[in-house]
């Protein structure tokens, strides 16, 4: 039997503190933030680390991706939920979402490269759902594709992925079904899997590591279509109460065929498909009010921390639908890894384009003291509600600032 | 600092510039206007009418008449307010009777009315429904075809407009548990067209409670909605007080998304009115009555979608004090939807009245028979929607948003 290792991802926070703590747990008690800050230098003449050498074959998964656990395998179990709750994006600003143990973005998950990942996925909605794993090279069958590679996954119905962490990197899980809708509705989450050899840690002797999920919303779509969604599941289920009501509910109405033909003979018996422009009108298109950084808009996005002579990590994820160009005021930072795989050399900038579906890892040193703001320098997404400043914007602050004679108020804005 | 408050002046003049040309000031000139959601609501309907038929002063006998009666046509715009209400005006208008203009169709203002609401209740001012009347919405075509049957009588009517009973001034305020339970208390200036000229100020009051089944089980559990009210008229000062009782529901006899079967039924008994005979079509409306309608409606759904319609109405009335008085009407309703809103409809419709209700309601014709053929294009558009409906499944079934 493999050896099974059971968590309860907590909130996202929390995630972040664990994965902290275990990251730099020797040198964050071990030494002195001084001496934290002698380690970052490359003395002159001392031998850089070497870097990832090309192969053809590196897009290759590293371990037979439809291979089970064997005993001795260590297995991490995670339970994770889908309900609807109350999210608060700034203060009077709540939207009813569709979250991942009752938190936006849901829990990080944060794995060792090769061993296994468990996740029990239990809906507690009306709705249907599944968790796609984006960028893991996994079993077809694991892969959260409704209709496509497994059913949906009903009201208290609970379906188990099972899965190799590979490969290693900064990667995410998202929601398949009704994808436009849930995962604006906040059915994304972070998937980091930690590199069994961490060599940017031995070039760049990071110590803290954040992770920055990119995302936004046109809250009055979700709110409309949401609803709509959830009434018409909501009759649904009360229909599979009646064995009446039951025969009447098909794949039709549903507008689920067995295959092409099947589409084609409804149609031709008067099945008219939902995306005619007899049954839409206008195409309705998202018009994104509210842009985040982990669940939250600007001033209410969490501060990234660094210490003078620090260097830090950071993990952007972008698990929504627009491009978003990350740029950090006063610094130049390494470009090390994009979905989740080290480049074959850094690039150094400030502004990263994060593009849908497209992880970067940044590496960021401590060089130069303040609270610098670090926003998406497409301006349309640093506003709440049109309203500017808000929106994907948050902080580098240095936490000895002060003592290194930078003063600079704490002002928070939210017009200007 | 100085500078700020160059701008500021600069600003407050521009803006009022700008107000200059708008029609009417706001209350706060200086407050510049954040743009509301903006809602379209229009049902156009028209009927070519063949049949017997005759109103109230005209002797019309066979009619073959193009019946664009019922048109409607209404704009609201909406805020989200400081506290997370929601405040909205709503200004509408339909198109009445020819017989009541005699060419033409003139248009008959029948929503001006102000609302504010928030979780709990809700308050209105101005002219809209008559609270009393609304309580089940037949299936006929048109919301005023058996009246006469389906709503509490305005006693201030002289029988010219239909509508005259279903549209009020109205104060009302309701409140309501979960969205689910609706306490309605209201003071009406009910429409008074027997003594155009005269005002006769507020004339009605009542209350009544409603129950409506949870958003999303409309077609599927058994009570869709029921409710009963009360209304006291200060009638016409020689006739005394009236008293207007009603209760009436619907319910899903066959509970279906694809072949629903429903059933509408409503009672009305008013009491309290002093007339014993008939002098004019308001007496009518005047005299102590108990009316009592019901209709059995199929919905045919195939893939979910509603494509066809057919309703069967049936309705009686019967005066209490007044003899020879008394009415029966049927009417048989089909739709057939041609797309999004738009229908092909036919309905007949007959009515029968004994002889005194027949010399005031419909001179020389005591039994009405129509047949009408025609279109129906019903639509709601919503322009910069940020204000979602507040009786939706989420608000419903979770947290109320905004608290
Ligand atoms: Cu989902």
């Amino acid at each position: 039997m493999a050896e099974i290792e059971k968590k309860n991802p907590s909130s996202r926070r929390d995630f972040l503190t664990a994965g902290g703590t275990a990251l730099g747990a020797g040198l964050l008690f071990g030494r002195t933030s001084d001496a934290l800050a002698k380690r970052k230098q490359l003395k002159r003449g001392e031998e850089i680390p070497p870097w990832v050498k090309f192969s053809p074959n590196a897009t290759n998964p590293p371990y037979p991706p439809r291979q089970m656990p064997k005993p001795g395998e260590k297995i991490h179990e995670f339970d994770i939920d889908v309900s609807i709750q109350i999210h608060e994006i700034v203060p009077g600003i709540k939207i009813h979402g569709f979250l991942y143990n009752k938190t936006l973005p849901g829990p990080e998950i944060r794995v060792p490269e090769g061993e296994w990942v468990k996740v029990n996925f239990t809906n507690r909605t009306a709705e249907f759902h599944t968790i796609h794993w984006h960028g893991i090279q996994l079993a077809n069958e694991m892969d959260g594709v409704p209709l496509g590679t497994q059913w949906p996954v009903g009201r208290n119905q609970t379906f188990t992925y099972l899965f190799r962490a590979q490969p290693a990197g900064t990667h995410f899980y998202h929601c398949h079904n009704m994808t436009p809708l849930h995962v604006q509705a906040g059915m994304f989450g972070a998937l980091i899997i930690e590199e069994k050899n961490n060599f940017l840690k031995d070039v760049f002797y990071y110590e803290r590591d954040y992770t920055l999920v990119l995302s936004e919303i046109d809250t009055n779509m979700v709110e409309v279509q949401m609803n709509e969604m959830m009434k018409s599941m909501a009759a649904m289920e009360k229909m599979a109460e009646s064995s009446t009501m039951m025969r009447e509910m098909n794949g039709r109405m549903m507008g689920w065929f067995r295959d092409k033909r099947a589409f084609l003979s409804a149609i031709a018996s008067g099945y008219i498909p939902p995306y005619m422009p007899a049954m839409t009108g206008p195409a309705p298109t998202a018009n994104f009010n509210f842009f985040m950084i982990n669940g939250k808009s600007y001033p209410m996005t969490e501060e990234v921390r660094i210490k003078s002579g620090e260097s830090i990590r950071v993990r952007l994820i972008n698990a929504g639908a627009m491009p978003h160009y990350m740029h950090l005021h006063g610094h130049d930072f390494w470009h090390v890894c994009e979905d989740g795989a080290i480049l074959q050399s850094p690039i150094k900038r400030n502004t990263i384009p994060v593009f849908p579906g497209s992880t970067a890892d940044i590496i960021i040193h401590g060089t130069n003291p303040g609270h610098w703001h670090f926003h998406d320098h497409s301006d349309i997404s640093t506003t709440n509600n049109g309203v500017f400043p808000g929106g994907m914007m948050t902080m580098l602050m240095y936490e000895d600032a002060e003592k290194l004679g930078v003063n600079v108020p704490d002002i928070i804005a939210v017009n200007s | 600092m100085k500078r700020f408050f160059i701008l500021f002046i600069f600003l407050a003049l521009c803006n009022r510039s700008a107000k200059a040309i708008s029609a009417h000031p706001m209350p706060i000139p200086e407050d510049p206007s954040t743009e509301p959601q903006i809602e379209l609501n229009g049902a156009g309907i028209a009927t070519m009418d063949v049949g017997r038929a005759s109103s109230p002063g005209s002797s019309a006998k066979n009619i073959g008449i193009i019946n664009d009666d019922d048109s409607s046509l209404s704009a609201s715009a909406s805020q989200r307010l400081y506290d997370g209400g929601i405040g909205s005006f709503t200004i509408g208008t339909l198109t009445v009777d020819q017989a009541a203009a005699g060419t033409g169709s003139p248009l008959f203002l029948n929503q001006a009315v102000l609302d504010y609401q928030e979780k709990s209740y809700e308050i209105w001012l101005g002219l809209t429904d008559n609270p009393a009347a609304h309580l089940v919405d037949f299936p006929t075509l048109r919301a005023d075809d058996l009246v006469t049957f389906t709503s509490p009588l305005n006693p201030y009517s002289n029988g010219q407009n239909t509508e005259d009973h279903l549209y009020s001034k109205v104060a009302a305020i309701t409140f309501n548990q979960n969205l689910t339970y609706y306490e309605n208390f209201h003071v009406q200036q009910l429409i008074d067209t027997v003594d155009a000229g005269s005002d006769p100020g507020v004339t009605s009051a009542g209350f009544n409670f409603e129950y409506r089944g949870p958003p999303g089980y409309e077609h599927l559990q058994f009570v869709r909605s029921a409710g009963f009210g009360y209304e006291h008229v200060n009638a016409a000062p020689s006739y005394g007080g009236i008293n207007q009782v009603y209760a009436g529901g619907v319910i899903n006899l066959k509970p279906s998304v694809t072949n629903l079967v429903d059933l509408r039924a409503q009672g009305i008994t008013m009491f309290g009115s002093k007339l014993n005979q008939f002098s004019s079509v308001t007496d009518s409306f005047q005299a102590d009555y108990n009316a009592m309608a019901l209709s059995l409606r199929y919905l045919h759904s195939p893939f979910g979608k509603p494509a066809s319609q057919i309703a069967l109405t049936l309705a009686a009335q019967n005066y209490i004090k007044v003899s020879n008085a008394n009415s029966y009407a049927i009417a048989l309703t089909g739709v057939k939807r041609l797309g999004q809103g738009v229908d092909l409809i036919g309905q007949l419709l007959g009515q029968w009245r004994s002889a005194a209700l027949e010399a005031v309601q419909s001179p020389g014709v005591g039994f009405e028979q129509i047949f009408q053929v025609g279109l129906d294009f019903n639509f709601d558009t919503i322009f910069n929607q940020h204000i979602g409906p507040r009786r939706t499944y989420l608000n419903y079934q979770h947290q109320y948003i905004p608290e």
